[in-house]
């Protein structure tokens, strides 16, 4: 194996999952594959310029396919189900404190989840997310402020919310309203 | 707790990082991205410790494993529905169809391309745009018939620098089809299958191809650190593309400058030099005087050699420039730039067998087996 498959495939190796993961977090299952796939062969085809971490680079390669080629009503109604599936309890080991914050993501705003996302359950630092979304550090961090703020009013907002109100994010501005 | 501690620990169990990728999508999923060859480098480090440099033959002889191994499908240069050209006997590597050697006069060949290459006139625009058509040859996994994979794929790489500035890119795949009309009639006895499982060597599982065209898929990403755009032995910038030297003799020297230490291929100078300078002649943004010199310093190399009369996969004729080059398990390769003399404009890159390596088994001498197919190179101010 060359030095460049041999890289290639380690890569892969180290961030398939999380690329993946982040695909489902931001547009379901349905469209993960192929979505996943497309960001390898971009990453295969661009390996020169692909960075050390890898990750955030391919997040963002991940992020502008998603953008360019699922359209945005596909994407947000296939997030709400799956948001849904998650806070409906298809995983039996659910506990009630996990469906809460889980529900109180998924009345945030689509940009709002991403940045949670991609510090929480990727663990990006906020440099290596403001390269994933596009902004400067400085505007992710006030961006990730915010997104926190509005995670702990859904949360204690959610005792109130309607059941049904966790298969948003069309009722999301409720806990702002609450707050 | 802090909410962001909480959902950490609420992470769904089907999105854990560390659970194994399913063997069969990882081997799918790694033939898919790997199974198209590698363009030339192009550059972007955005830290010092993140890259090697690779000195990398632009054109598959740096793929190897799953990659190298989906190009051991090949076919005889017969393209566009043209009548396919009789394949070569096997074992005399330097029997290509329609070409005809003439070493010879490949210096002077070479220096009258720089002559017309010097007077290429030079565009203006915000956006370096080229259009290229990539083929890859596979072999049907049932049926006895060889497919052609084609992709479309656009790139705009812009003249300013600075944060703000984005390079695009753009693919579309066209769909695989069978390669010649003898390979039609089999694809339509394996009853026209629009999707073709082909032979993926060295995998057990055969890859599928479809025969559609799909979506083309644009993106964009930033430039690499210190604005760097394009690889030539190191990342360069439009600024170190624009101020080559114009001498074959300083393009030389410079070029050998910029050749990576931890270069891992091991190639002789003018292996190197041909594999660099083929990529600056073929599709990166620089003078007329520049793209000159460059088939000024081929003229000049021992190794290569010049093919008249050589027609690329667009049905274009031309002349080559080329060079043999080692593959895995004591095979040999030959690397050609198809370029227009009459213009010194680049027209094609393409791979062709000349003694099937380990992973070209079966393949007769004389196959192009990936193609790169310039239809478009030059300055302009539309983006995606």
């Amino acid at each position: 194996m060359t030095d460049d498959a041999h890289r290639f495939t380690g890569m892969y190796d180290e961030c398939r999952q999380r690329v993946w993961a982040y695909v489902v977090s931001r547009a379901g299952r349905q469209v993960a594959d192929e979505v996943v796939s497309e960001t390898f062969a971009i990453a295969w085809r661009r390996l020169d310029d692909v960075p050390e971490p890898a990750l955030p680079w391919l997040l963002g390669v991940a992020r502008n396919v998603l953008r360019d080629n699922v359209r945005a009503e596909v994407r947000r109604e296939a997030v709400a189900a799956e948001l849904r599936a998650w806070t409906e309890g298809d995983v039996a080991d659910q506990v009630t404190e996990r469906l809460g914050v889980l529900r109180a993501l998924a009345t945030l705003a689509e940009d709002d989840r991403e940045i949670l996302v991609l510090v929480a359950w990727h663990g990006l630092s906020p440099k290596e997310g403001a390269r994933v979304v596009g902004c400067s550090s400085a505007a992710f961090r006030v961006r990730l402020h915010r997104a926190r703020k509005r995670l702990k009013q859904a949360m204690e907002a959610k005792a109130t919310l309607r059941p049904e109100a966790s298969s948003l994010p069309h009722v999301r501005n409720l806990s702002e309203e609450w707050s | 707790m802090n909410p962001i501690d909480e959902l950490r620990a609420a992470r769904p169990a089907h999105l854990d990082d560390d659970r194994p990728v399913d063997p069969r999508t990882r081997a799918a999923e790694l033939s898919c991205a790997m199974s198209i060859p590698r363009p030339a480098p192009r550059s972007a480090p955005r830290s010092a410790r993140r890259r090697r440099g690779v000195a990398r033959p632009a054109w598959g002889l740096g793929l190897a494993g799953a990659a190298a191994a989906v190009t051991a499908a090949a076919v005889v240069l017969s393209m566009n529905g043209t009548a396919p050209t009789p394949r070569p006997p096997v074992g005399s590597p330097a029997n290509v169809p329609s070409t005809q050697k003439v070493t010879l006069s490949a210096r002077d060949v070479l220096l009258a391309a720089a002559a017309k290459a010097d007077r290429q006139p030079e565009g203006k625009g915000e956006y370096w745009h080229t259009v290229s058509v990539h083929r890859t040859l596979f072999t049907a996994a049932k049926g006895g018939y060889r497919v052609l994979d084609q992709r479309l794929d656009e790139g705009w790489t812009p003249s300013a620098t600075g944060e703000d500035q984005k390079q695009w890119g753009r693919m579309q795949p066209l769909g695989a089809r069978p390669a010649s009309e003898e390979d039609r009639q089999a694809w339509e006895r394996a009853g026209s299958p629009t999707a073709i499982e082909v032979t993926v060597p060295g995998k057990s599982r055969p890859m599928v191809l479809q025969t559609s065209p799909r979506r083309a898929m644009t993106g964009h990403s930033p430039l690499g650190d210190d604005d760097t755009v394009f690889w030539l032995g190191r990342n360069v910038t439009i600024k170190d593309l624009r101020e080559l030297p114009t001498d074959p003799d300083g393009l030389k020297r410079r070029l050998l400058s910029w050749k990576g230490k931890d270069t891992d291929v091991p190639k002789s100078g003018d292996a190197w030099l041909f594999v660099v300078s083929k990529g600056l002649i073929m599709d990166m943004p620089v003078t007329p005087e520049v793209r000159g010199a460059a088939f000024r310093m081929l003229a000049e190399l021992d190794d290569v050699q010049v093919i008249e009369n050589v027609t690329d996969t667009q049905g274009r004729r031309g002349t080559a420039v080329a060079i043999k080059e080692p593959t895995q398990g004591n095979g040999v390769s030959e690397n050609r730039l198809i370029f227009d003399e009459a213009t010194g404009r680049a027209l094609a890159n393409e791979n062709v067998v000349v003694q099937p390596g380990s992973f070209q088994a079966g393949l007769e001498p004389g196959t192009v087996w990936n193609s790169n197919a310039l239809i478009e190179a030059g300055w302009t101010d539309a983006k995606p």
